[in-house]
């Protein structure tokens, strides 16, 4: 597969980070999960995410998107051959819910996952200390996450996922605890990291808006057992943000049509 | 410091006060037997007179219930943290260590005795032993208290059975690991000083058990205050340490 061209690639600061450019595709193919107690999360579950795609996967809740990507990390048993993951088989994942570690401060938090994957000690905190600066967190980096606000500490937690390179990010709702102004703020951020450095991202909300603000494309899930009912291509252009997809023409269509869907599930 | 805590100090200050005056003047008025409850002033005094062999004392019984520590609550921290990593090792330590944690550590004295001989290593283990127990259920009910999402996320991240340990489960498990050697520290005191009356030459167990046996009561009253400012000064110790290691502990925006 060739390379993409990449609007993102030259532009910006690149801060020296090694950026993996993801060339092959995140295919899943056919996974069921299915958990101990019996409930059968995901049925025949088939996704294909291109290199260095941005998509979003929405769903009702319970309808096993976190499942999904848990199963890709290994978290919840899966079968092997039912997915293969892009470039080296890398991947970070920024959980739900504070995942920030209480005892580390802000970039140490940043630089937990490349410490596990043995970057040198000074590559690592010049790494976290860009990551921060990036997200305007540069004076905050000596603090720990209860000094920190809610939405700066999932500033810190995409901060770690983004810090390894990985050619694959899963993101699990990481801003739907946030408030909206907040939010807004976080998505114009991640949008710029990712345009930055281009790996794919699979990132499940609840929230249309910011499925159609953040992805290249949007993938439905029924309800439980999920699969996937219908995959949108988002047709507005980059850089976008919350307010200004409304002023696109496709944005009333696309939103109704992902409403529909989502409302058709129980 | 604020006009509270003055308040909370002066507070705390009234019974005690009270109460050592009562007594002083009790026993000056020999309205109680001045042989056996001598005036605090006279204890007082004793303290003072017997310093330095009182702070000798002080040595010997902190020595013991340092290394006791370092071999009760290092290992018992390894096999807390163990347990709380594999159903395996839980499943064997669990049972035995509630079992045990039941018997009271003095009772065991005998034994320790037969199997050390009276020396220093039985008096070590004796606190060692007491204080195991307590670390390893305060660590293994830390561990279980670690929040899912931090295992989940270091699990991502590739961590592994000894990283999440060192990573993730020590430091969440460390709040609970401290109070626990809180705890440990109050049994370890009675566990050294039960010890120091029954099985040792020196200490302030044997040297308050001794004043006991040759009536000098101000000085068995001198003893029991040293105790009590070595158990003060090792709970003010701790509190420093977990002060110095778990510094996010104490985030006041």
């Amino acid at each position: 597969m060739g390379r993409r061209s990449r609007s993102g690639w030259g532009g910006g600061t690149r801060r020296g980070a090694r950026l993996v450019p993801a060339e092959s595709s995140l295919a899943i193919e056919d996974l069921s999960v299915r958990y101990p107690g019996g409930v059968l999360a995901l049925e025949h579950c088939s996704l294909d995410v291109a290199p260095g795609e941005f998509r979003a996967l929405l769903g009702p809740s319970g309808c096993g998107k976190s499942t999904l990507l848990k199963a890709l990390t290994g978290l919840v048993p899966a079968p092997r051959e039912a997915y293969t993951l892009p470039g080296d088989g890398t991947y970070a994942y920024v959980p739900q819910g504070n995942s920030c570690f209480p005892w580390l401060r802000a970039e140490e938090n940043v630089a937990y996952g490349m410490k596990l994957r043995g970057v040198a000690r000074a590559d690592r905190q010049q790494r976290a200390r860009a990551l921060l600066d990036d997200l305007g967190l540069a004076s905050f980096a000596r603090s720990f996450p209860a000094q920190l606000s809610e939405g700066m500490r999932q500033r810190v937690a995409i901060a770690r996922a983004f810090a390894v390179d990985a050619p694959l990010l899963l993101m699990d709702e990481p801003l739907s605890a946030l408030d909206f102004q907040t939010k807004v703020a976080v998505q114009g951020e991640l949008s710029r990291l990712w345009e930055r450095r281009r790996c794919t991202i699979l990132y499940v909300t609840h929230d249309i808006d910011e499925a159609l603000t953040l992805a290249d494309r949007v993938s439905v899930l029924s309800a439980r057992p999920g699969r996937v009912l219908e995959t949108i291509e988002v047709p507005f252009p980059r850089p976008r943000s919350y307010s200004d997809i409304r002023d696109h023409a496709g944005y009333a269509a696309a939103f109704r049509h992902l409403y529909t869907l989502l409302d058709s599930q129980p | 410091m604020s006009r509270r805590t003055w308040e909370a100090i002066a507070l705390g200050a009234v019974l005690p006060v009270v109460l050592l005056g009562l007594w002083e003047l009790a026993s000056a008025r020999d309205w109680i037997s001045v042989l056996f409850y001598p005036r605090p002033s006279v204890v007082l005094e004793r303290t003072w007179d017997r310093r330095d062999l009182l702070f000798d004392d002080t040595l010997v019984t902190s020595r013991r219930l340092l290394w006791g520590f370092v071999f009760g609550a290092i290992p018992g921290t390894i096999a807390g943290l163990a347990a709380g990593l594999s159903r395996i090792i839980r499943g064997l330590l669990y049972p035995i260590a509630t079992a045990l944690y039941v018997v009271p550590r003095i009772a065991m004295l005998p034994l320790v005795l037969v199997a050390f001989s009276i020396n220093d290593s039985a008096r070590i283990f004796m606190v060692a032993f007491s204080v195991f127990f307590i670390s390893f259920f305060s660590t293994l009910t830390g561990v279980e208290g670690v929040e899912r999402t931090h295992i989940e996320t270091a699990r991502a991240f590739g961590a592994g059975k000894i990283r999440l340990a060192l990573t993730v489960l020590l430091p969440g498990a460390s709040p609970a690991i401290f109070s626990g050697m809180r705890v440990a520290m109050g049994f370890a005191l009675i566990v050294i000083i039960g010890t120091e009356f029954l099985a040792s030459n020196d200490g302030l167990g044997a040297r308050i058990w001794t004043s006991y046996q040759i009536f000098d009561f101000p000085s068995m009253y001198a003893g029991i205050v040293a105790v009590t400012v070595l158990g003060v000064v090792l709970a003010g110790l701790i509190l420093v340490v977990e002060r110095i290691a778990l510094p996010w502990r104490r985030t006041d925006r």
